[in-house]
């Protein structure tokens, strides 16, 4: 091959990247695969940790991504709550985040019908509340004064889920769905030691070695993270597979990664192939 | 006087706080709730805060017609708009039907997909020029990055030979010299954290009052 080519192949237009990776998103999605995959010990732990959850006891779910992140959170989200509904434990959720609410709330209701739980009394759900890691501060120390009322403007005092939890520390556990800042980090810095919180932790694929070393201390009960985390907590709620009519995304999906990082795996393989050839001639020449 | 109150200010409730950590006392812990809920409302009014300086810095752009003004027009009339849709809907605004819902459901859910996964496009182009074995640093880098992105999906368990082994040793990388590297970060920043927060209750360091 001449030394040309390798310099030009180096230096590609990068919309010939785009058009490759594209056709390595949309072949498997056309043409789906199914591989079978093993359980990460943080997701089991984090399964665990929920199945660990006595029944008639409430959870607080603490909301905290957008659509941006949708694709690999709603997925963990989802099979989440029927895991928690279907063990019948109740829950509070909130959001730090602004975008999070009308995300979120259609699939409460959704899910929350389907076991018929009452809002309410099996759950509610609070809203968004600003303020980021003081927000989550004052979630430790006082929720009916962090949050008077819930997003559909009922007085806490009026849930009979909501009204007799004071503090974070008053639920049975607390799962974060967190994409980002204010999330995972800032409960277990803010709250976590000092009020020996048990916190469990969904969030994306670039956030989830930054909550490892959480996950290594005890701090989190267990970590589910990215598409491959979601998938494997489907695996675990729904071992069966999908119920009739539905469908498991996360499980979808993660095949489609696959042939996306196939596509970028070989693309790095083959500019150090073209680098290092190009380097050696260069050199031995005169 | 102008620095010396908010100085004395920071000073008292720098140290206030703090001592929560340090004092289990019931009534200490009704006053940092206190403290903690005019944090939020203040919090919350820096929202605001935020919404009239987005106005006061583009709206003379548009009436000027400086440059990129119907950018500007566009961001300002969606401001307008989702506030006006948000402020109509109520605590119905989440609702099916509800302007403000369609609104989220049909222009800022497709808008925020679509830029977060254009990621996926730059990062193979980004992957592809930047991931070269130049020395023994980026040789580490290039083969521990290859190893993570294929044990990470189903098809490296699946991989002959290796597939068995490949999760092991990427949980071996996640768990050994990631969490090593972290460790190392977040004790570093956390210290660094400590002394500009001492700095800050001291007086010693001033930029957040405006002066250098």
């Amino acid at each position: 091959m001449k030394l040309d080519t390798l310099i030009k192949f180096q230096n590609m237009d990068r919309r010939w990247i785009f058009l490759g990776m594209g056709i390595a998103i949309l072949l498997p999605l056309l043409f789906p695969i199914t591989l079978s995959f093993n359980i990460d010990e943080r997701v089991q732990s984090l399964y665990d940790s929920v199945e660990e959850v006595p029944a008639g006891s409430t959870v607080f779910i603490s909301a905290d991504f957008d659509p941006a992140s949708r694709p690999e959170l709603e997925p963990f989200f989802r099979a989440n709550l029927h895991h928690l509904l279907r063990k019948d434990v109740k829950f509070v959720a909130a959001t730090l985040w602004p975008s999070s609410p009308p995300l979120v709330m259609p699939i409460f209701e959704e899910i929350t019908a389907e076991y018929g739980k009452e809002y309410g009394k099996d759950w509610c759900f609070l809203g968004f509340k600003d303020g980021k890691e003081l927000a989550i501060k004052a979630i430790g120390e006082n929720i009916p004064e962090t949050f008077p009322t819930d997003i559909k403007g009922n007085k806490i005092a009026d849930l009979a889920v909501a009204r007799s939890f004071k503090q974070a520390k008053d639920f049975a556990m607390i799962i974060n769905v967190s994409a980002g800042f204010p999330g995972t980090r800032e409960y277990v810095l803010q709250i976590q030691g000092q009020y020996d919180l048990k916190i469990a932790s969904a969030t994306t694929a670039v956030s989830g070695p930054d909550y490892i070393p959480f996950y290594k201390a005890g701090q989190l009960t267990g970590l589910s993270a990215g598409m491959p985390g979601s998938a494997q907590y489907e695996q675990l709620v729904f071992p069966d597979g999908p119920r009739e009519g539905e469908r498991l995304m996360a499980t979808q999906a993660v095949n489609v990664l696959n042939v996306g990082h196939l596509f970028i795996i070989v693309l790095i393989l083959l500019g150090n192939i073209a680098f290092f050839v190009t380097r050696r001639v260069e050199e031995a020449a005169p | 006087m102008r620095s010396t109150i908010p100085l004395v200010l920071t000073f008292l409730v720098g140290i206030f706080m703090v001592g929560e950590y340090f004092i289990p006392h019931w009534r200490y812990h009704q006053w940092t709730a206190v403290l903690l809920e005019w944090g939020l409302i203040l919090a919350a009014a820096a929202f605001l805060l935020g919404l009239f300086n987005l106005v006061q810095v583009n709206l003379p752009k548009v009436m000027n017609k400086e440059e990129d003004w119907g950018y500007k027009l566009v961001m300002l009339v969606s401001l307008v708009g989702t506030l006006v849709v948000g402020f109509m809907g109520n605590t119905d605004r989440l609702s099916d039907g509800q302007a403000y819902k369609w609104l989220f459901d049909f222009v800022f859910v497709p808008l925020n997909a679509t830029m977060f996964a254009l990621l996926a496009f730059y990062i193979a182009s980004a992957a592809f020029r930047a991931f070269r074995a130049r020395n023994l640093e980026a040789t580490v880098l290039l083969v521990a990055a290859i190893i993570v992105m294929i044990a990470r999906v189903p098809m490296g368990e699946d991989l002959p030979l290796i597939g068995e082994k490949l999760p092991q040793f990427m949980n071996w990388i996640m768990d050994v010299p990631n969490i090593a590297a972290r460790r190392a970060i977040f004790i570093g920043a956390a210290l660094g954290a400590v002394a500009t927060g001492l700095r800050v209750i001291l007086g010693i360091e001033r930029s957040h009052l405006g002066a250098d």
